[in-house]
């Protein structure tokens, strides 16, 4: 027996929707069976208006168990973060946190980071922030950086080595 | 002692329950395994123990094998107990030398190797051989039951359940904590699914109550304290001083126009949009038809000044106006209690993101009904608070709280209908150009007539949203709701007028401190726990104490006068015998040991504990005893013993097994 | 009575938002708080949570473990990361397992993590820690005749569920800093709306897009200038106003602060002592002072 999408011939991916769950679990309580699609989470969705990203039909498209779908959609990279939708939802879903799940699906699966994320995983892994000191423009358009200001030197891993040494352990673990 | 009662010709009856007990557990092993214990006489085995079949099955056996004891492993004594005892009664056994052990909920369910389930259930039975050895015969003896009956609680189960057993010919005494009854059904405008008006059809049954022989009605008064047990209730009842003696006002009203704090207060029945007096009488339709006096806010009673006399009482011409009343507690005696105190509404405040706390543009459900009711403060206008002027759009927002992990689980079960009345009393009065939009989850219209209700009012050219917003934001002259509509996969932006609230329905605030009082239990949610949901829904855990209406859980009118009615069915059951039968599985104190310490009165919940003052020895009272077991653990000497459940006899089921 | 904390700076205050960290390091100190600075800190993580969420809660633990070391607090201005760090606690602090195999790779760096220091951030800091009543006795120049408007960042406000500095829903604490500055405030519509800035990293445009709708509406609403405390909103709103405006087609000229940055000026502290010049809104249509 089997339940198909016919609109893509999608097929439920039990394992994957279980290792999604599992995920969630581990960062919070309940898990995103319990949705009875009141759609709270895309009526207030900061992305929605701007992007079209709809959380409730994220949670859905899990609940068939539709991940392929979703983690090959730009769709999933759209959300801002806000956690409004995981804020009000009435039965503690946190459609935000299904999304991470599934951004790092896809990274996980090789597909292409979208934008600046590789350039910010490379810093970060380099040095240990997302970017080195910027030179910036003032509002009398004179630049500046840290090292013009009476300020102390950036705090930055001191052993740049082990410090990424720990990184990469991670990059290939699963949470 | 224990020589006279060991029992040596047991019988065991071992019960299949159909496939729930025999499936996981060997049920032949087992009857034969009992047959070979010490003392055993007899073992059997039958489908259904608790059918005919197997009455006589029981009855049969204590005939032909002269049994003076009896095991049954069955089901939970709380199932079949009662039926068991009255069997092994009927054989000619005493019924309290039986013993259950329960294979079912503690064996067959929990387990599923059938080999250790077995096991472990012949160690029950064993064990319950061991005991039913030791057990005593018992008799039950019998209280006067007081024909009268107590209810808590003037709204519309409350006035519904004390009709009722008025009209079965018992004194009802009827408390009231407001200065009126009628509760929240008074509130209301009209009444889904039919639109009768809910005054219409309140105001008769409350002056019926009012008017009825056999009803004494206690307003603007609380139950302070309560001692006794089923059939001998003693009740303090509290009687607040309303400072106008009832029985000389005749209700004309001169003080409430002469009282200096006229439309100064915030009334309560009107939702705090109406206003009235410190001398104020709740509604016009109030029973009783008096007055009375606010203490909390009458300028003579807090500052000791109105003026240079109390302009109340200087108005009244029938001189009923009295400052030097005081709280009068009166003892009221009862042989059963109908408990119906109502629920709350969700205050909204709580989801701030719905904008309740932000506009006097967003109201309630409640607050609306007090708009739309003729009697209420704009006179039934319809207009909006901010700037007095009728509304061109109004958004109603269901499931407020209702249905959410985060406020209130449950589901509110009046939200759906009554805002589907609302939009129907509204299109009646503001007409065809208003627009009226409902954002609902889901539409929950399973009653008698709901859904034909459900119909006409989408008829209404009502707009309906499938969806939840996530907020209200108060725009100045009108609020903007964002909703995801599910059922055309669209978000529309809502400017209105007004924003309508439906929120959940919620135990009364002290609902919890009001439970202790009675012994009551709470369900989770907080209401008021039923004794079983389905079997026992009008029954509490204490025995002569039921409950009705939406102190039980939300229900709508009909639901909760159905309820009502039931609830003083059962309370008529116990006030229409003369006399009861006491359960004497309770304690009984060992006077050659106690040494009167007291600390079994003290740990005692049910008050059933005294300390004879002569003897300095503890004394049991047997109406109140419900056999928890409290002061058995709590004695330091041993003295107190439950019949049938003593020491020796626990031991010996343990020394058994071991 | 003199508190520590160690100051974490995260990335974005330290390499670009430096007005945001001249202000801190300006202004607290008069409310005798000493910031330690302590060296080796890395990102929090929170931006690459979308990558891998692992990374995050390692990061995090990795810097909450080395103030541990220093037995400090964590002081974090920006919400972003203290959102990142409140959430490593949370998590670690619910399933040992996972706090244990997070241990397992600090060793490395021979750190652990326990779960011992508090985290706290600009705003709780001023508001709960230091006080109203005492702020309020620093105010040599009141913030007079300026109607502000307040943004808290969304990290900030959200989730309730892991513990923020201040209420998700109607969060207050800013309004009463500000008042106690002398300036007032109001309540608006969009207040709780998000500034777009994470979304910086893939949609650029949609990230102006949605810090320009907030400004415009702040515009509207007729607020003299918005307060912010994290340095990723503020980048939107201030050094990024004029692009985020064109994306709503409107010109806009809104002057943008950083709390502190007010917290100084009302203190008294010279302008370029709070890094004024950095602010790329029109900070200069306000008199102060």
């Amino acid at each position: 027996m089997s339940i198909v999408d016919l609109t893509s011939m999608g097929e439920s991916q039990a394992e994957l929707r279980k290792e999604i769950n599992d995920r969630l679990s581990r960062l919070q309580e309940d898990v995103s069976d319990y949705c009875y699609q009141c759609a709270k989470c895309t009526s207030g969705c900061e992305a929605h208006k701007l992007l079209e990203l709809e959380p409730h039909k994220i949670v859905a498209l899990l609940k068939r168990g539709l991940i392929d779908e979703m983690v090959n959609s730009d769709i999933i990279w759209t959300c801002m973060s806000c956690f409004k939708c995981r804020e009000r939802c009435p039965q503690k879903i946190a459609p935000v946190e299904i999304l991470f799940a599934l951004k790092n699906m896809a990274v996980a699966s090789g597909k292409q980071i979208p934008g600046k994320y590789s350039t910010i995983l490379q810093s970060v892994l380099s040095m240990g922030l997302i970017q080195d000191i910027q030179e910036v423009t003032m509002r009398d358009t004179k630049t500046k950086k840290r090292g013009d200001l009476d300020l102390p030197a950036l705090s930055k891993p001191s052993d740049p080595a082990k410090f990424q040494a720990g990184l990469m352990k991670i990059a290939v673990e699963k949470l | 002692m224990l020589g006279e009662s060991y029992m040596r010709r047991i019988g065991v009856f071992v019960c299949h329950c159909g496939v729930n007990i025999a499936q996981n557990v060997d049920v032949d092993a087992l009857t034969t395994y009992a047959s070979t214990l010490d003392g055993v006489v007899v073992a059997k085995q039958y489908k259904y123990m608790c059918s005919d079949v197997g009455a006589t099955l029981i009855k049969g056996s204590i005939k032909e094998h002269k049994l003076d004891g009896v095991v049954v492993a069955a089901c939970s004594p709380r199932m079949h107990e009662h039926t068991f005892r009255e069997v092994v009664n009927d054989g000619g056994v005493n019924p309290y030398q039986l013993e259950i052990v329960n294979i079912r909920e503690q064996c067959s369910w929990i387990h599923s190797d059938r080999k250790k389930a077995t096991e472990k259930a012949k160690f029950l039975v064993r064990s319950g051989v061991a005991k039913a050895k030791l057990l005593e015969p018992l008799q039950t003896s019998t209280l006067k039951v007081t024909p009268n009956a107590l209810v808590i609680g003037g709204g519309i189960a409350g006035i519904q359940a004390s009709l009722d057993l008025a009209n079965d010919g018992f004194k009802v005494y009827l408390v009231e904590r407001e200065p009126s009854i009628g509760g929240r059904m008074s509130q209301l405008d009209k009444t889904f699914p039919t639109l009768d008006c809910s005054s219409c059809i309140l105001t008769p049954k409350m002056m019926e109550v009012a008017n009825h022989q056999n009803i004494e009605l206690f307003t603007y008064a609380e139950v302070a304290d309560i001692e006794g047990s089923i059939g001998n209730y003693t009740v303090k009842v509290r009687k607040k001083p309303r400072y106008v003696d009832i029985d000389k006002c005749t209700g004309c009203g001169d003080c409430a126009t002469a009282c200096r704090l006229k439309d100064r207060i915030a009334s309560e029945f009107d939702m705090g949009m109406g206003k009235r007096g410190a001398a104020y009488m709740p509604f016009p339709q109030a029973v009783p038809l008096k007055y009375t006096i606010d203490a909390e806010h009458c300028l003579f009673i807090t500052r000791g000044k109105c003026g240079d006399k109390p302009a109340c009482r200087e108005a009244c011409a029938q001189k009923a106006i009295d400052f030097d009343q005081k709280e009068e507690i009166v003892d009221l005696k009862v042989g059963a209690i109908v408990v119906a105190t109502g629920y709350d509404l969700l205050n909204p405040e709580s989801l701030y993101e719905y904008g309740y706390a932000n506009s006097p543009d967003v109201i309630t459900t409640l607050e609306l009904e007090r708009l739309i009711s003729s009697s209420g403060p704009t006179k039934g206008e319809i207009l909006r608070l901010s700037d007095q002027q009728e509304p061109k759009s109004v958004t109603f927002i269901l499931c407020i709280g209702s249905r959410d992990e985060t406020q209130c689980t449950w589901c509110c079960r009046i939200g759906c209908m009554s805002a589907l009345k609302h939009v129907y009393l509204l299109r009646e009065k503001l007409g065809d150009d208003v627009e009226i939009n409902v954002c609902y989850t889901d539409i929950r219209s399973y009653g008698k007539g709901y859904e034909e209700f459900y119909r006409n009012v989408r008829g209404l050219k009502t707009n309906m949203f499938r969806g939840r917003p996530s907020e209200v934001c108060n725009m100045g002259d009108h609020q903007k709701i964002d909703v995801f509509d599910t059922t055309t996969n669209k978000l529309f932006e809502i400017k209105t007028d007004m924003v309508v609230l439906v929120p959940a329905l919620v135990p009364r605030a002290d609902a919890g401190d009001f439970a202790r009082l009675l012994h009551l239990t709470l369900s989770g949610d907080g209401f008021f726990l039923e004794a079983h949901p389905k079997l026992r829904p009008m029954d509490t855990f204490v025995n002569g104490i039921f409950i009705a209406g939406c102190c039980q859980g939300p229900k709508d009118i009909q639901d909760t006068v159905s309820q009502a009615s039931g609830a003083a069915s059962r309370a008529a059951t116990i006030l229409s015998k003369e006399e009861l039968e006491i359960d004497p599985l309770i304690a009984v104190v060992d006077e050659e040991v106690c040494t009167g310490c007291g600390i079994c009165v003290e740990i005692c919940p049910y008050e059933a504990r005294i300390l004879n003052e002569k003897t300095k020895i503890a004394e049991v009272n047997d109406a109140l005893c419900t056999g928890c077991g409290a002061c058995i653990a709590a004695c330091p000497s041993n003295a107190s013993i439950h019949r049938n459940f003593t020491k020796k006899q626990l031991l010996n089921m343990v020394d058994d097994i071991i | 009575m003199k508190r520590k904390f160690a100051l974490y700076p995260g990335c974005i205050m330290s390499t670009e938002q430096y007005a945001y960290e001249i202000s801190i390091r300006e202004t607290l100190p008069l409310l005798d708080i000493e910031l330690v600075d302590i060296d080796g800190f890395s990102c929090c993580g929170e931006p690459l949570k979308s990558v891998n969420q692992l990374m995050m809660l390692y990061l995090s633990a990795r810097n909450l473990a080395l103030a541990e070391k220093n037995k400090l607090d964590m002081f974090a201005p920006c919400a972003i990361c203290h959102l990142a760090l409140s959430e490593c606690r949370y998590v670690l602090g619910s399933n040992p397992e996972m706090k244990g195999r997070i241990n397992g790779m600090l060793a490395a760096e021979d750190l652990t993590y326990n779960g011992t220091g508090e985290i706290v951030h600009t705003v709780d800091l001023l508001h709960d820690r230091i006080g109203i009543e005492e702020i309020a006795k620093h105010v040599k120049k009141p913030l007079k005749d300026i109607k502000l408007a307040t943004h808290y960042g969304c990290h900030a406000i959200r989730p309730k569920e892991i513990g923020r500095p201040v209420d998700s829903e109607h969060p207050m604490k800013m309004e009463a800093i500000l008042s106690a500055l002398g300036a007032e405030t109001a309540e608006y519509p969009e207040k709780l709306d998000c500034c777009g800035g994470l979304l910086q990293i893939n949609l650029d445009e949609s990230a102006l897009a949605k810090a320009g709708q907030k400004l415009k509406a702040v515009h509207e609403h007729g607020f003299d200038g918005l307060v912010d405390v994290c340095p990723w909103c503020h980048k939107m709103f201030d050094a990024r106003q004029t692009k985020a405006g064109e994306t709503v087609a409107a010109k806009l000229d809104l002057p943008v602060f950083y709390l502190t940055q007010l917290l100084g000026l009302a203190f008294g502290v010279k302008k370029e002592k709070l890094g004024l010049e950095f602010n790329l809104s029109p900070v200069d249509k306000i008199q102060i002072g």
